[in-house]
């Protein structure tokens, strides 16, 4: 297994455990600026020994680069999906000339979502381009 | 309509045993690539870039067109 597939798995283990102490925390306690602190938990990506290869001088060959850049594409452009998708349902559920009021939390909560889709996104990515191959 | 495929074969893996049964992780190690790479250019999943190709083709001491192949194939027309 190469050093971005090992990343991918941590990646995606980390991302399914945020979402998992996120659904906890609702449970238990509701939905407030308290359930924002599991996104910390993101911090575990740092973790492993592929993710801090760059200290150790080793860097991405050619095809590992080819990956990792199409699979941060991948992920950049499912948020925007999300997004897109995000403002069309409330415009339609609420009228386009309706006014959303938000707690500051939430607005700050929504940048963590938009992060956990870009690593979970790209985590998948990885692992299927460096399964499947990397020159399609 | 009929389409065409562009495949870059090779025979990087005949030209490592015939070269004192080199392993993959060698060749990766002479090329500059990891053995990963190495691995999905002689399944066919990865077509490497002109330097790479260079690189490999001299770790074997031989031209790159002995060691990858273009080719053009015609696939046939979907129904």
């Amino acid at each position: 297994m190469s050093d971005s597939e090992k990343w991918a798995w941590w990646a995606l283990g980390v991302v399914l455990l945020t979402i998992g102490a996120y659904a906890a925390f609702l449970l238990f306690i509701g939905h407030g600026p308290a359930t924002a602190s599991v996104f910390a938990l993101l911090a575990l990506t740092a973790l492993p020994a592929s993710s801090r290869r760059y200290f150790r001088g080793r860097t991405f060959d050619e095809r590992e680069r080819e990956i990792a850049n199409k699979a941060l594409r991948a992920g950049c452009g499912a948020v925007w999906l999300v997004f897109i998708g995000l403002v069309l349902a409330i415009g339609f559920v609420k009228g386009w000339d309706a006014t959303l009021v938000l707690p500051v939390w939430n607005l700050a909560e929504t940048l963590w979502w938009a992060a956990v889709v870009v690593v979970g996104v790209e985590a998948v990515t990885t692992l299927i381009l460096s399964r499947g191959g990397a020159h399609a | 309509m009929r389409s065409h495929q562009t495949v870059i074969a090779n025979q990087i893996r005949r030209l490592r045993f015939e070269n004192g049964e080199m392993t993959q992780d060698q060749l990766a190690k002479m090329a500059g690539v990891t053995r990963h790479t190495i691995m999905a250019l002689e399944a066919g999943k990865y077509f490497p870039s002109l330097l790479l190709a260079f690189r490999i083709a001299r770790a074997f001491g031989t031209p790159v067109e002995r060691v990858f192949e273009y080719r053009e194939t015609d696939c046939p027309p979907s129904s």
